[in-house]
């Protein structure tokens, strides 16, 4: 079992050696990232059959925790590191010239494993912070094809300047937590959540939620999101928005889960998705491009995942990690078809008619991300609406309201867009990009499986349901990682 | 497997071979079979109809913890036998030479077969739901089925309306998904009886929010005020027989669902206790049913495309069926149901006419038409029985069903409401004279003068619906167990019927006698026309004067455009669009918002704002840590 | 009822209002002359000029629809008589009620519209379109003048109405109002001034009447009969008890007639919209008020 640190290991070590692989053989670089991904995705599935429907702990370093490093496997964190290790696969730069690139996608999965793995507040922490520093690299040095560089340069700074912020506001909050208890490691704070009731317990979550935020694209700290992925590729786009947010995104959960069990907690976090869900949606509404579209609809709907993860326990979970999954392969694909769609509205009238089978593909992940039956979407949707509405209380009943508001006006600017599509070329219309990359094939696939899950609905969902019931349990943590701490203790 | 269980799998195999043969020739000939297919399956279920027993199906779906069935009622049947013979109307008028110009016209035939019977599947579907789930998914399905014809014709107009209406339809389904997202969460339980169980539990102010929800989600669909500005464009500019079918049956199911939900199991009772002395749910509903025969109504009056009048007529139709069905009475919502199936029969007609009036002119504009009675007498034929089964005069069928309805505002003492609906007749009156004088009367183009009848594949579907038209007129007994059996599935009380009509105490109807006696009349006048008088000869239009000069062809003189100026020197000032002002304030309010929201994601320096909060929660815990030490 | 009997009726009761109203319109040619100090035609001029105009040489047809307009014209009135219960007489008034029958009432004015419409005559359509405007005008208050009725009656069959007048008192001491709206709405629906911007005798050329020659004019005359005797025994039905017997219902209703034209010359010809703005507003006004009574 403890192979897996080979998660983290190979692709860091693989970072370090491509430059200097690079100086003999540029093709054997090129190949060292996907071969590592590769046998990193064994690695996953043999680990995801050994695990079974339990979780194991593994011990770094020879100390044991509290102090030591250890890294927490059940089938939730292998199942985004299984999906981490997918989607670099897809958007590997294989046109890209330079070496450095594939050392930053490399280091870039190394931060992603050892986030999801990872057990203690000061490796989530480290490996939080390599992430960002791999994202800074990766969106610095990819080659801009659409816009002027110097703008891109700017996204990027000012991108780089939010998202230190926030690792301050992070590391903020980390450090009130060790103040007022005296450990990083989760599980441990998870037997003393008392000592974290209150005001400072609180305001210490809310620090490393607005400060991991930040990356999760949560509501007030989002706004470089538009701009970012305006002037990115657009494969990286779909990495950003389909899985680096909902890396963030499992860090705010974890603390949440483990430690934050409190209803204020749980507030903070409607409240933040509810303003993010209509802001994004409203934005959207007026965007003219489909990118600035689609990412503030991103936006939109990592605030509905805030709102899913208000729900105490393992629903939240459950909900939550559908509408991720779901998010992930919709605006995943979006953003992926993307590359052929870019720029102003206007432009794209008559795509339908040139090419039938884009516009299809584009209208299945459309249709899905707005909840209409029978795709996925939808199920999760009445999911998430059912038990937003079993929880009572007012606030509950504005997230719901606000949801299906939203939802209007997603559709009112989705089909003014489908429209576009379905109308007849003009002069304006610029023909579409054909010799376009593997990302169409890529997002062609997104939807087979999209539709595929469709009849699956049922066991995905319960699937889903046990890794929830498992992964949301503080006493099985607790258990793996701290053996000797009983549940009595944790009072 | 029962019946109800065939019916679905020929309908999926209609659904399967359509769109895998749709480009091919063969479809034409293919589709009216299917749909005779289709037919015939439902009539083996027609026991359902004659108070027999619901059929359910075997199949039922277990996802995530929700059961999904499906079942055959006799309210499923009586719409699921309307929307099939629209169908198969519309297929057999499309499958000939309406199909051939329309090709040739770059139209896409294929999408619009398919269209058809994905709007025909969803629709069977959403009439078969067995639990508010089922029923979620059928009424998404019929929503986006519509949509999908709705996109079918090329102009920007349409498209545009069709996305109008799509936004209005994900608002009503987001109404639908919240009313039950409130009954789930009381119970657990998605089962139709539920609502009621549900309603009797609840405050009175979620009972008020249910019923809104409910009816806000269902009057969208039918167009409803304040929800109908949708409607009559979205429909008006689907292609042709497209338009006939969506006109007859689509936005009826909205009424479906309100005789499903709010009369079966929230009813009068649940609608009385919600109000303040005289004013209660009931009388709301009936008033906005009211405004909606009333307004649309007039609207159609001022409409100079024949397409569009028809439309805005479909939604005021709309009125008169919620009119009768919400007074709760035999009479009644005998008459609300009737109206369904009397509306549909007549407005496909009606539809279908003027389709065919477009085929050969190529125009349905009514100020660039005229005089084509001689040209197209079976079309004209068709029209008049349509309108004057439209404007609800005897003997069509349309007489029949408001005359139940006026019966019952006499009976429960409505005579403001009584005067609304009379209103509304006489404005379709006008409306519809407007129609065929324009189309059919008066001078005849020079353009037109070779014009020819259509042919045999557009008129057969034409004339076999005005003989619905008017044999369910004649013979309203045909219909009235149909009904009976409704009224008694969901639980109100039953009509007293014959062949001729009904039997109330105080004043019956007897269509058989009444039809006759008219008849009767006719044959009275024909006789002292033909036989008393001296021989008439006939002239050519040409053979006329006017204001003391000959007309001849060169000059038009059609009487056409601003048909009622006196009419609309006195209400033009009430024209306001203050719906239309509500809507666009609507989206002036959401593009408000949406720039503000805007502007915050503008804002140059949230790294700022974030160092500010940073220091401020600093503040803060130094003054908690503080004391907590 | 028998069958013989009702093959009697009807042939007997289209045939009686066939020459009552012809009777009603010698009438009225009376009063409008004694109104005008002139002495009036004879007695059998209502006859004579129907059959002058049956007899026409020249009789000019449009078309088949022109026909049928005229054949709609009178065959509705004939089919409504049998629907307007006299003294002895019921016809199918137990089949239809008085709903039925006022729509009945709207078929001649549609088959009018129709044989005039065939003409391609533009004065015609005008005059039609004002015709129908008319018709939207009067109907208003004339259906809460019958729905006033009906309520206070319990009952849409006029049979039974007029037993519950014979039973208690007239409907005009029990609801005077009501029974002054319905002379508005009878004012109208006859086309009597003020409201005769649709019939203007004066200007034949600019109204429907204007393709109407022969015959057609002839069968327009004879729906006029038909019209007069309708509104003057429907009338003293709803409010006047209708009558026993001939001797006591036709009087009624040569008054109700009569009335109409009694007043006419004491008023201007209104514009269509000045129509429909009188009659929505003073009938309507007192049929609500009376309405709010009886309820």
């Amino acid at each position: 079992m403890n192979s897996l640190v080979l998660l983290v290991v190979l692709p860091l070590f693989a970072a370090f050696i491509i430059p200097v692989v690079a100086k003999f053989s540029p093709k054997l670089s090129l190949f060292t990232g996907p071969v590592v991904l590769c046998i990193n995705l064994l690695l996953i599935m043999s680990a995801w059959i050994k695990v079974g429907s339990g979780s194991e702990a593994i011990f770094l370093g020879g100390f044991l925790p509290p102090v030591g490093i250890v890294f927490y496997i059940d089938h939730f964190s292998l199942l985004f590191s299984g999906l981490i290790a997918g989607m670099v696969l897809i958007v590997w730069p294989w046109d890209a010239k330079e070496s450095r690139l594939y050392s930053l996608y490399m280091l870039l999965s190394a931060a992603s494993f050892g986030l999801v793995l990872s057990a203690d507040l000061f490796n989530l922490y480290v490996f939080y912070e390599l992430l960002a520093v791999a994202t800074y690299g990766i969106i610095a040095a990819s080659p801009i094809s659409k816009v002027p560089n110097s703008s891109a340069t700017a996204a990027s700074l000012r991108y780089l300047f939010i998202s230190s912020a926030g690792s301050v506001m992070l590391l903020l909050g980390i450090a009130i937590i060790y103040t007022l208890t005296g450990t990083l490691n989760i599980a441990h704070l998870a037997t003393m959540t008392t000592s974290l009731d209150g005001f400072a317990g609180l305001s210490a979550f809310a620090l490393i939620a607005i400060g991991a935020g930040v990356k999760a694209e949560m509501f007030p700290v989002n706004s470089w999101v538009a701009e970012v992925y305006g002037t990115i590729p657009r494969q990286l786009s779909a990495l950003l928005a389909g899985l680096v947010s909902k890396l963030a995104v499992i860090l705010i959960i974890r603390m949440l889960l483990m430690v934050f069990q409190q209803q204020a907690a749980f507030d903070l976090l409607l409240v933040v998705g509810m303003l993010g869900v209509i802001s994004g949606e409203m934005v959207a509404w007026r965007a003219k491009d489909m990118i600035r579209m689609l990412s503030f609809s991103s936006i939109a709907q990592l605030g509905l995942i805030f709102i899913a993860f208000s729900i105490a326990g393992s629903k939240g979970l459950w909900i939550g990690m559908a509408l991720m999954l779901h998010h992930l392969l919709v605006k995943g694909g979006l953003f992926l078809m993307a590359d052929r769609f870019a720029g102003h509205m206007g432009k794209l009238k008559g795509l339908a008619k040139h090419s039938p089978m884009a516009a299809a593909v584009f209208l299945v992940f459309v249709l899905s991300l707005l909840g209409v039956p029978p795709f996925p979407g939808f199920w999760i949707k009445l999911l998430l609406i059912l038990n937003l509405a079993e929880q009572g209380g007012g606030l509950y009943h504005v997230a719901i309201a606000t949801i299906l508001l939203a939802t209007v006006i997603e559709t009112a600017y989705i089909f003014k867009f489908v429209r576009i599509l379905y109308q007849k070329a003009d002069a304006d219309s610029t023909p579409i990009n054909k010799n376009y990359s593997s990302s169409y094939t890529f997002a062609k696939l997104f939807a087979l499986i999209l539709l595929v899950s469709m009849l699956f609905v049922s066991p995905i969902s319960n699937h889903l349901k046990d890794i929830a019931n498992h992964s949301a349990s503080p006493h099985i943590y607790i258990n793996k990682i701290l053996p000797t701490k009983q549940l009595g203790d944790r009072s | 497997m029962t019946f109800l269980d065939h019916l679905f799998i020929v309908v999926f195999i209609s659904l399967i071979a359509i769109s895998a043969l749709r480009n091919l020739r063969i479809v034409d000939k293919l589709a009216p079979v299917l749909y005779g297919l289709i037919l015939i399956m439902l009539v083996r279920m027609s026991s359902v109809a004659y108070g027999g027993d619901v059929y359910l199906s075997s199949v039922s779906l277990d996802l995530l913890d929700f059961k999904m069935h499906w079942q055959f009622t006799a309210l499923s049947w009586y719409f699921a036998i309307i929307t099939v013979v629209a169908a198969l109307a519309s297929a057999v008028f499309m499958s000939g030479d309406w199909g051939r110009q329309y090709r040739e016209q770059g139209g896409n035939y294929g999408m619009l077969q398919l269209a058809l019977i994905v709007n025909v599947f969803s629709m069977i579907l959403l009439l078969g739901s067995g639990d508010l789930l089922s029923l979620f998914i059928g009424w998404e399905f019929v929503s986006w089925a519509s949509f999908l014809m709705m996109v079918l014709s090329p102009t920007k107009l349409a498209k545009k309306s069709a996305v109008k209406y799509i936004v209005y339809a994900m608002t009503g389904a987001m109404a639908l998904m919240v009313a039950i997202v409130m009954i789930y969460s009381v119970n657990n339980s998605l089962e139709f009886k539920q609502i009621g169980e549900v309603f009797t539990q609840m405050s009175t102010s979620s009972q008020l929010a249910l019923v809104l929800l409910f009816f806000v989600a269902f009057a969208i669909k039918m167009g409803l005020l304040p929800f109908h500005l949708w409607q009559a464009i979205a429909y008006a500019e689907t292609p042709g027989p497209g338009a006939a079918f969506l006109g007859a049956i689509s936005s009826r199911m909205g009424m479906f669902t309100i005789v499903l939900v709010i009369v079966q199991f929230i009813g009068l009772g649940g609608l009385k206790q919600l109000g303040i002395s005289f004013v209660n749910m009931q009388t709301l509903l009936a008033w906005v049913a009211a405004l909606t025969t009333i307004i649309p109504t007039y609207i159609a009056l001022q409409q100079h495309d024949a397409k569009r009048l028809l439309a805005w007529h479909g939604v005021g139709q709309g009125g008169y069926m919620l009119l009768g069905i919400i007074m709760f009475d035999s009479i009644g919502s005998a008459g609300g149901l009737m109206h369904v199936l009397n509306h549909a029969s007549y407005q496909a007609a009606l539809f279908m006419t003027v389709v065919a009036v477009m085929y050969r002119t190529g125009t349905s504009d009514l100020n660039k038409l005229g005089g084509l009675v001689t040209q197209m007498p079976l079309t004209f034929l068709v029209m008049l029985i349509g309108i004057i089964g439209l404007a609800g005069l005897p003997p069509m069928n349309g007489f029949v069903s408001k005359w139940l309805v006026y019966r019952s505002l006499l009976v429960n003492g409505q005579p403001l409401l009584f005067v609304a609906a009379v209103l509304g007749t006489l404005g379709t009156i006008l409306s519809v004279y407007k129609l065929i004088h324009n189309t059919f009367l008066g001078q005849l183009r020079l353009e037109h003068q070779n014009v020819r009848e259509v042919p045999w594949s557009m008129l057969v579907p034409m004339l076999g619906l005005s003989i619905i038209v008017f044999i369910t007129g004649f013979m309203p007994g045909l219909i009235l167990p149909w009904i009976a059996s409704v009224q008694e599935s969901v639980g109100l009380p039953v009509i007293a019927h014959h062949l001729g009509g009904i039997e109330y105490a105080k004043g019956g109807l007897d269509m058989i006698w009444v039809s006759g006696i008219l008849f009767y009349g006719f044959g009275v006048g024909a006789l002292i026309f033909y036989f008393l008088g001296g021989k008439s000869k006939r002239v050519h239009q040409y053979d006329n004067y006017a204001g003391g000069h000959f007309l001849t062809s060169d000059v038009r003189y059609h009487y056409s455009n601003n048909f009622y100026p006196g009419l609309m020197h006195l209400i033009g000032g009430w024209y306001r669009g203050s719906f239309k002002w509500l809507e666009n304030s609507i989206v002036s309010v959401v593009s408000f918002f949406s720039i503000f929201f805007e502007n915050i994601y503008r804002a140059k320096q949230p790294v700022m704002l974030l160092l500010i909060g940073v220091v401020l929660a600093l503040f803060a815990l130094y003054r908690n840590l503080g004391v907590g030490a | 009822m028998n069958a013989l009997h009702l093959m009697a009726e009807l042939i007997f009761m289209p045939l009686i209002a066939f020459i009552v109203g012809m009777m009603m319109v010698l009438m009225m040619r009376k009063i409008a002359a004694r109104l005008q100090r002139r002495i009036g035609p004879p007695f059998f001029q209502p006859l004579y000029d129907i059959v002058k105009l049956y007899g026409k040489d020249t009789q000019i047809s449009h078309g088949l629809i022109h026909d049928i307009g005229i054949i709609m014209a009178v065959g509705g009135y004939i089919g409504a008589e049998i629907l307007l219960p006299v003294p002895g007489m019921e016809g199918i008034a137990a089949k239809g009620g008085v709903i039925t029958l006022s729509y009945f009432l709207m078929i001649p004015s549609l088959g009018m519209a129709l044989g005039v419409g065939q003409c391609a005559n533009p004065n015609g359509s005008i005059g039609i379109s004002r015709a129908l405007t008319a018709m939207l005008a009067y109907d208003i208050p004339f259906i809460l003048v019958v729905f006033g009725a009906a309520w206070h009656y319990q009952s849409t069959s006029l049979i039974g109405m007029i037993e519950y007048q014979q039973m208690h008192q007239w409907g005009i001491v029990e609801m005077p109002l009501l029974a002054i709206a319905g002379l508005f709405a009878l004012q109208g629906m006859l086309g009597k001034q003020p409201f005769e911007i649709y019939i203007a005798p004066a200007e034949i050329a600019t109204g429907p009447m204007v393709e109407m020659s022969g015959k057609y004019m002839g069968g327009l005359f004879v729906m006029q009969t038909f019209q007069l005797y309708t509104a003057g025994v429907l009338y003293a039905s709803l409010f006047l008890g209708g009558g026993t017997s001939f001797l006591t219902l036709l009087p009624k209703a040569f008054l109700v007639v009569a009335l109409p034209m009694s007043i006419a010359f004491m008023f201007p010809r209104y514009k269509t919209e000045d129509v429909i703005r009188i009659l929505w507003k003073w009938p309507v006004m007192l049929a609500l008020i009376s309405l709010a009574f009886i309820l």
